[in-house]
Parts: structure tokens; C-alpha cells; sequence
């Protein structure tokens, strides 16, 4: 197996090495001894000096965040410049009379600054004092700086959004970091106590890109804390910028058209999965935040009943209404359940159990076939139909929407929504499924909820032929150089089973519903409108919710929308002429440019 | 057949280095820490007090009964590594294991154990082939992992040049040494892009910490001036003013030698550095005076193991080592590393206690 070497020659070759090892240890040794000749005997003097003087300070410096830009490259969010009175804690003389002489023309908590400069961590650290200090003030204590040992003034950019309310959800905000959020981040992040970071949105999912990478300047500096010379330093890395796929213009027209109105329009390309426009009303203005907003006013915002701070379009969920039967009449086309010539007689009611199910029309539409039924919304058709699938089928269906499921949009704290079926709410209500439930799921009422952008990917797989999408909101993100970091294709998720003539009646259908039924609010002179609309009806006096989702043109989809009101005011579908109105303008201004 | 001279008695260079070290550290300790963290002074005197009763007692054993129980001892090792993963204590990382009221970091004797079996591997065959050095990888890998997965990764990369100096001490052919070097040069990259950003961050800033002057480099910078402000003969007597005043993170820890520079100066650090180096050369004497047997190799062993802790803990005090967290041996406040180092030095001297027969 093994060679037997000779006992001498083991005996030599180990103390070859044991030699070798006694020498490298040695040098080794050595080494360090020759260091410590370096720092202790040579530079000793300077380190001595930098010990008992103890004036050295680390000056972070911030790079600017990136910009958040639409996909036309107009700037959405973008750094400014701030000045900040800072304080460097060890370089003071006397807390108290710096604080009263600053007090004389600054607003400071004196007992809180206090007391933030005698617990600072590092008494050699600038402590900022006081943030977003104006002009004229900046002016003034620079020109008496001597006067105030221990202040320094530093300049850090300011995060400013432009358009301020416009796409707030989509943008989000940025705001100091949360003890919670950097005991999350671990070690290895240089995010620091202080440090700005993304709160929500796009800020807060490409954080990573946005902030780039801190440096830092340790300096010497004399008795005033000025500094005198830079023992090292290291250039922070600019932010890269993130191009969304949001287009300005059509966001403000969509903005606009919505109004004062509480609820959501989303805009999408139905071939890529790309957002265009993402509105949800009531919104902010992160301005507010960047600055750092007091905490009065973050309450306001926070307890709003109206709950501005809540995306809608990802966060609301919402019964989707005669939306649905769009996925009902799909799974019965695709199950073959009935064709396209079968009728149902609706009456204007049906018993169902031993309850009465209505329809919106209380005289009924008499016979129709499916493409009626979907054109005229008929509840009553809808039962009969669903009953005729059984709830199973028709989840099964919604699945393969997507629906239950978040989108995997690149938003946070997206909602699942909810697929009611049999064991659910066996669990969930501890009640057996009736045929009631079935027939109420049928019309998209009951216990279903839907957020508007999975609603979206449901009307693209009808606007694209099938094909489901993960929607995203980022093109490409660039870094300060101007290299592609990161460029977004689009993200095919799975196929819904949509066989070809299914999609013709459902398109043609769609197309009626604008032409001649109950989305005709939607037509205008500029573009042909498919889509269909839905009435969430509420418990006891509340206004209803009210959808339309769709696409234009009909012919050849390039976008889809998806238009959402919470209590609408007026007694009409007002969803549908917003969303007419909205592509109206949208395709008007495509054919100008 | 060969004996070894000296026998019967006791190395008295080694242990009078390991004393003198011992009760200056201690002084060092006191004139740092006393009164405001005066605990530190007290459980360190009862870390080395019990660490001294290891050396006594390990100092009677025959080293015969070490290579026997090796492969045992590994195992049990393995096991605690294991089990401190899941049940361990520690801040942001698992390194201590709770036993009753006393907690220890199984990665210190980690050390040892790997010692043990690489020197019972070996030594029993004369020539080191491919077998050996698979052998001897697959003791030493899954330490390195379990230690590195605490997060731990300075201890952990210490078991390679342990793994590589004790191939190179059992008289591996230099061309199958340059081969490993070349194929962990070669596997480095790969292994590197399979982790994440997040632990491909903490290794860069780990190779260099200049790319995180903020932290680390921080530091570094403040040891440094600690230790060169003691210029050569130092602040003396508690004048430890840049230690005293918290500018150093881990004052009695990972940076102590800062402190030691500064109140002792130049001179302190030398007569330190100089016990180390009797210790170390004595050891790497006591290996070569066994000749290549699991004694040779133990005590090998033990000579780079020490030299290793010592050049790295010294050397990022001093700025030419990265910041890991590195315990100096027997100066450092911790009662694993210096009832670890306390036992091991007990082994050592066990060795010229009694001849070791070269069959």
C-alpha cells in the first residue's frame, strides 16, 4: 500500500521542516517587531500627539441617492442640497451656553439636545443638531464661527420629489432608519443610525441601488474642530438611477381624471407586464418625509380613516363584482358546461336554496346566450351558470388568473386577496359551502376579494391572448456612470388554459359590453374600448364600490386599465367614463407624438 | 530504536514563559480595567487559576493517553459545534454553549482537537500521499464550516494554515504541497461566486478592511494610535488614557495588545513578543526533539497554532492583518481561549516529562 521510507531520511526530512517552520516563525516574528519599530518608534510622536489632543474625527460622507426617473426620463425623485448644524460633543466648552447662544436664533429642544450630545456614542463624531437650516442662517454662523466651539456646518443632500404627490405609492419616501430595520440589516450594511433610507415603494425596494456606498474622511482637526489634514479617505459610490416603467403623462392624466375620488386606476402594457400608470387616491407627498416629518403630522397621516398611506392598488382588496364573470364564462366556455348559443331565461330573480337571488335588472333580460349575458351583466344568468359549474371549477379558474396569490409585483406588502372555497370556509367560518355561496361567487359578490392589480393581469391575459404576467414597475437601472446595472424583461408566470374560440366570444363580448351595455360610458371618439364593469355591492346604506377593467384598442390591445372607485357619489358607472376618458387622452396624445 | 534525553524533567524556559505571561497579563488586566470593570480583572485571575490547574494535571498525563482517545475527542467537538449552531449564545452570531452556569466556545477547542487527529493521522504512516492529505482535509473542512456558519470566519480560516503547516510538518513532497495551494487558489473563485452578497461582503471587508473605514477601519486607526502614542517606553502605570477613554472597541478582548503598547511602550511590547517567541521555538524544539511521532506532530502543531493566534491577533492590532476576531493568547480577557491555550501548554510539557519511544 505505502512506501516505507527509511528511518533516516524521515528523521532529516522532518527536521528540514521542523527548521523551515522554526525560520518562517521567526520571521514572522520579526515582522511585527518591525512594525512596532514603525508605529511605536517612529510615527510615535504623531500618534502621540493624535492621543492626547484626541481631535481626530470621522467625517461620513453620504453619497446622493439615486433619481427615480419615468420611462421618458423624467425625474420623478432626486437628491437637493440641505445644510445642517452638527455638533462635535468632545470639542465643546459648555453645553449650556452653546445651546442658549444657539437658541437665539435657531428653534432647538434644548433639554432634548442636551441630552442627545451627553449620550453620543462617539463624542468625536459630528452629531447632527439641527437639519434643513436656511440660507441665511448657514450665512451668519459661519461668519461667527469661532464664537460657537464645537459647531460644524455640513452639507448632505436632501431627498426632493418633484411631482410631489403624483405616483407618491409608487415612488414611496425615504425616512431615517428604524432601530428595527438596521438590527435587520446585519453588520455588514454601512446604513447607520441617522442614515436615510427607503420607507415604502420603489425607494424602499431598490434601496440597495439607490443609496450606493458611503465613505468616509478621518481628519485631524485643531481646538475649533476645524479640520487640518485628511489622515485617509475613502470616495463614497454614487446611487444608481431606476427607470420605472410609470409614464408621467399618462399617470397625471390618470391622476386627473380620478380626482378627489378615493380609489385606484392602473395603467399596463398587456404584452410585457409593465405598469404605466399606478394611481391610488388618497396619496401623500413624500417631500414631507424627506425632511423629516414631525410627529403630529405623521400621526394625521397614519390614522387617517381615509388611509392615504395604504397603495390601494396592491394593498386594497375588493370584491371584484361582475369583473368576474369574466372568469366564470371563461371556465364554462373552457369546461364546455354550455356554448355559446345555449340561453338562460332570467326573470329578474331566481331562488337559489330557499332565498331569492336577484338580478341588477329587476324586470329581467329574458333569454340570452353567454355573450349577452356578459354584454348586459346578468346576475341571473351568472347563478344559473355557476351552479352549472360548481364553485371547484370556477376557483379553479380564478387560480389560473392568479387570483389568491400576490402578483409578485416589485412593491411591498403586496395581499394575497381571497379564494373562498368549500374547506375554507369550513375553517375559516366553521359553515358548510351552500348553493348560495356558489351562486353569490358566480357575480364575483360574497366573500371573494381581488386587489385591482391582480385584476389587471386578468384582463391582460384576455388583452394578449392568455399569457400572464408578473407586472413590474423598473425598466432598467443605471448606475451613476451611465452602465445598465440591471435591465427588467418581462417576466412570463404561466399560461391560462384560454382555448381560441373561448377568447374570441370573451373579446367579442367585451366588445359589446363598451358598444352597447353596460360599459357604453367608456366609448369616445378617440379609441374603440373593450372592458367590462362591476358594481361591489355593500352592506346596509354604503355607497357601492365600482370597477371597469379593459383594454384598447379592441382591435389590437396596447394597454390595458383597470379602473377602481370606492363609494361612488354619482348612481352611474362612472369607473367606465373614467377609464374612456383616460384613454381618450392617452391614445390622443400617442397619435400627436 | 532512539530515546529522547531530557527526560523526566520539565521545560522550564516554556513554563516560565507561560507564568511570566500569565501574572503579567493579569497585572496588565488590572492596571486597565480597575476599579470601573474590575470584573474583568477577577474572572480573568479565575480563567488562568483554572487554566494553571489544567496544565498541572495534563502535565502528569502520558501523551500516549491522548493519541487514544483523539478521534473521541474530535467527535465530541463536532457534536458541541453542531449543537452551538442551534442552541448557541452570542450577539449576532453562535459561539457560546451554556452548559449549567458555564458558557464556553466549543470553536477554542476545536483548535486542539484538530491537532490531536491530525497528528495521530499523520503520524502513522511515514509517507504523506494523496490518502493522507484527503484524510486529514476531511477532519479539517468540516470545522472550518462549522465554525465559519457560527459566524466565525477569522477561527475558522485559522484551521488551514494549521491543516497546511502540519502537512508540511509531517513531510508532504513540496510538489503535492504546491498542488493544494494551487487547487485551493483555483477553488477559491468558484466558491466565492456560490455565496451570497451578503457573505461575499463580510469576506471582502475581511480581506480588506479599508473598504469599511467606518467600522473596522475605525478601528485599526484607534489601536494604532494607541499603540504608538506608548512610544518606546510607554504611558506606564494606568496610563492607558486612549484605552481608559473607550476609544478602542474591545479593549480587553481582541485589541488588548493596543493597551499594552500604550501604557508599556515599545519595551512592553517586545518582552511580550519575546515570550511568545521562547514559548514557540522551544515547542517547535520540543517537536523536533520527538521526532516525526504524534508527539513530534502534537507539539508541531501546537507551535504553529500559537505563532498563528498570536501573528494575527498582533499584526491587526498593528494595522497589517485584517480585523477578525482573534483572541491573544493568555492576554486576551476569555476563559475558553485561556483555559484552551492553559491546557494545551500542559500537553506541551507532558512531552519531555517522559520519553517518546520512535518505534
Amino acid at each position: 500500500m505505502f512506501q516505507r521510507l527509511d528511518t533516516f531520511k524521515v528523521r532529516e526530512r522532518f527536521e528540514r521542516r521542523g527548521r523551515l517552520l522554526l525560520f518562517l516563525i521567526g520571521c514572522g516574528f520579526l515582522l511585527l517587531v518591525g512594525r512596532m519599530i514603525w508605529i511605536q518608534l517612529i510615527e510615535g510622536k504623531r500618534y502621540y500627539r493624535l492621543s492626547e489632543s484626541s481631535r481626530l474625527r470621522l467625517i461620513p460622507l453620504s453619497p446622493p441617492r439615486g433619481f427615480i426617473l419615468d420611462r421618458n426620463g423624467e425625474r420623478l425623485a432626486g437628491d437637493e442640497a440641505s445644510f445642517s448644524l452638527s455638533v462635535v460633543p468632545s470639542n465643546i466648552e459648555d453645553v449650556d451656553q452653546l445651546l442658549d447662544s444657539l437658541g437665539k436664533f435657531l428653534r432647538i429642544d434644548k433639554e432634548a439636545a442636551k441630552r442627545k450630545i451627553q449620550q453620543a456614542p462617539n463624542p468625536f463624531m459630528p452629531l447632527p443638531l439641527k437639519k434643513n437650516v436656511d440660507m441665511a442662517t448657514i450665512t451668519f454662523l459661519l461668519e461667527r464661527e469661532e464664537e460657537f466651539p464645537g459647531t460644524i456646518i455640513t452639507v448632505h443632500p436632501v431627498r426632493s420629489y418633484p411631482h410631489r404627490t403624483v405616483a407618491s405609492h409608487v415612488i414611496g419616501y425615504v425616512g431615517e432608519v428604524s432601530r428595527k430595520e438596521l438590527s435587520s440589516m446585519g453588520s455588514f450594511s454601512d446604513v447607520e443610525a441617522g442614515d436615510l433610507i427607503g420607507k415604502t415603494g420603489i425607494e424602499k425596494v431598490y434601496n440597495e441601488y439607490l443609496q450606493g456606498k458611503k465613505g468616509g474622511r478621518q481628519v485631524e482637526v485643531d481646538a475649533y474642530g476645524r479640520p487640518l489634514r485628511t489622515i485617509s479617505e475613502k470616495t463614497p459610490l454614487l446611487g444608481s438611477n431606476v427607470y420605472l416603467t410609470i409614464d408621467l403623462r399618462m399617470q397625471k392624466i390618470a391622476e386627473e381624471e380620478l380626482g378627489k375620488r378615493r380609489g385606484v386606476v392602473l395603467i399596463g402594457d398587456p404584452h410585457t407586464g409593465e405598469i404605466l400608470a399606478m394611481v391610488s387616491h388618497p396619496n401623500f407627498d413624500p417631500n414631507l418625509f424627506a425632511r423629516g416629518i414631525p410627529e403630529k403630522k405623521w400621526l394625521l397621516l397614519k390614522e387617517d380613516p381615509q388611509n392615504p398611506l395604504q397603495n390601494r392598488a396592491v394593498r386594497g382588496e375588493y370584491a371584484p363584482a361582475s369583473t368576474f364573470k369574466i372568469i366564470v364564462a371563461a371556465a364554462a366556455l373552457e369546461n364546455k358546461v354550455i356554448d355559446e348559443d345555449d340561453t338562460f331565461l332570467c326573470m329578474g330573480r331566481y331562488p337559489v336554496g330557499n332565498r331569492i337571488f336577484r338580478c341588477w335588472k329587476e324586470e329581467g333580460h329574458g333569454h340570452l346566450n353567454i355573450e349577452e349575458a356578459i354584454v348586459h351583466s346578468c346576475d341571473v344568468f351568472f347563478y344559473q351558470l355557476g351552479l352549472k359549474i360548481g364553485v371547484d371549477k370556477i376557483i379553479q379558474f380564478a387560480r389560473y388568473f392568479g387570483l389568491g396569490e400576490p402578483t409578485g409585483i416589485d412593491l411591498p406588502s403586496e395581499k394575497d386577496g381571497l379564494l373562498p372555497t368549500p374547506l375554507w370556509k369550513k375553517t375559516a367560518k366553521g359553515e358548510a359551502w351552500y348553493p348560495g355561496d356558489t351562486a353569490n361567487l358566480s357575480i364575483g359578490q360574497g366573500y371573494i376579494l381581488v386587489t385591482p392589480l391582480q385584476m389587471l393581469n386578468v384582463i391582460n391575459a384576455i388583452a394578449n391572448g392568455g399569457e400572464l404576467f408578473r407586472p413590474h414597475l423598473v425598466k432598467r437601472i443605471v448606475d451613476s456612470k451611465g452602465r445598465t446595472v440591471k435591465e427588467f424583461s418581462p417576466k412570463r408566470l404561466k399560461r391560462v388554459p384560454l382555448s381560441h374560440s373561448t377568447l374570441k366570444l370573451l373579446r367579442k363580448s367585451l366588445r359589446g359590453v363598451v358598444r352597447e351595455g353596460t360599459g357604453w360610458r367608456a366609448r369616445n371618439k378617440v379609441v374603440e374600448i373593450s372592458g367590462k364593469t362591476g358594481t361591489v355591492e355593500l352592506p346596509g346604506e354604503e355607497r357601492p364600490h365600482n370597477w371597469f377593467i379593459g383594454y384598447a384598442p379592441s382591435d389590437d390591445p396596447s394597454l390595458s386599465i383597470v379602473v377602481l372607485v370606492e363609494h361612488r357619489e354619482e348612481d352611474i358607472s362612472i369607473a367606465a367614463e373614467i377609464a374612456g376618458k383616460i384613454l381618450s387622452q392617452v391614445f390622443s396624445e400617442k397619435v400627436k407624438s | 530504536m532512539q530515546t529522547v534525553s531530557n527526560h523526566g524533567k520539565m521545560d522550564w524556559p516554556i513554563f516560565l514563559s507561560v507564568l511570566a505571561l500569565a501574572i503579567g497579563s493579569l497585572f496588565h488586566l488590572y492596571t486597565v480595567s480597575f476599579p470601573e470593570q474590575g470584573y474583568y480583572f477577577f474572572r480573568q485571575m479565575i480563567w488562568i487559576a483554572i487554566g494553571m490547574g489544567f496544565l498541572f494535571l495534563f502535565f502528569l498525563f502520558k501523551v500516549s493517553f491522548w493519541e487514544k482517545i483523539s478521534y473521541f475527542l474530535y467527535g465530541v467537538i463536532f457534536i458541541l459545534l453542531v449543537v452551538v449552531l442551534f442552541k448557541g449564545e452570542g450577539v449576532h452570531a453562535h459561539r457560546w454553549l451554556r452548559i449549567g452556569k458555564i458558557s464556553f466556545q466549543p470553536s477554542e477547542f476545536a483548535k486542539l482537537a484538530l491537532i490531536f487527529v491530525l497528528a495521530k493521522v499523520l503520524a502513522k504512516e511515514e509517507e504523506v500521499g494523496w490518502r493522507k492529505v484527503i484524510i486529514s482535509l476531511c477532519f479539517t473542512f468540516p470545522f472550518l464550516i462549522l465554525v465559519a456558519v457560527e459566524p466565525d470566519l477569522g477561527s475558522a480560516l485559522l484551521f488551514l494554515p494549521l491543516w497546511l503547516g502540519m502537512l508540511i510538518l509531517a513531510g508532504i513532497s513540496w510538489k503535492r504541497f504546491f498542488l493544494i495551494v494551487a487547487a485551493g487558489l483555483a477553488l477559491f473563485p468558484f466558491s466565492f461566486f456560490t455565496l451570497r452578497p451578503y457573505q461575499k461582503m463580510r469576506i471582502l471587508t475581511f480581506l480588506n478592511p479599508a473598504r469599511d473605514p467606518l467600522g473596522s477601519g475605525w478601528s485599526v486607526l484607534q489601536s494604532k494610535i494607541a499603540l504608538g502614542s506608548g512610544g518606546l517606553m510607554g504611558k506606564g502605570f494606568k496610563g492607558a488614557v486612549h484605552t481608559q477613554l473607550r476609544f478602542l472597541s474591545r479593549p480587553f478582548t481582541d485589541f488588548i495588545f493596543a493597551s499594552v503598547g500604550e501604557e508599556w511602550g515599545f519595551i512592553g511590547v517586545v518582552i511580550v513578543l519575546g515570550l511568545y517567541f521562547i514559548i514557540i521555538s522551544r515547542t517547535v524544539k520540543i517537536s523536533l526533539e520527538n521526532g516525526r511521532s504524534f508527539a513530534g506532530l502534537l507539539s508541531g502543531g501546537m507551535a504553529i497554532l500559537v505563532f498563528s493566534q498570536v501573528f494575527v491577533n498582533v499584526g491587526m492590532t498593528a494595522g497589517i492583518m485584517p480585523v477578525t476576531g482573534m483572541p491573544l493568547p493568555l492576554i486576551s480577557y476569555g476563559g475558553s481561549s485561556t483555559i484552551m491555550f492553559l491546557s494545551g501548554m500542559g500537553i506541551l510539557l507532558s512531552l519531555k516529562r517522559r520519553p517518546w519511544r520512535l518505534s
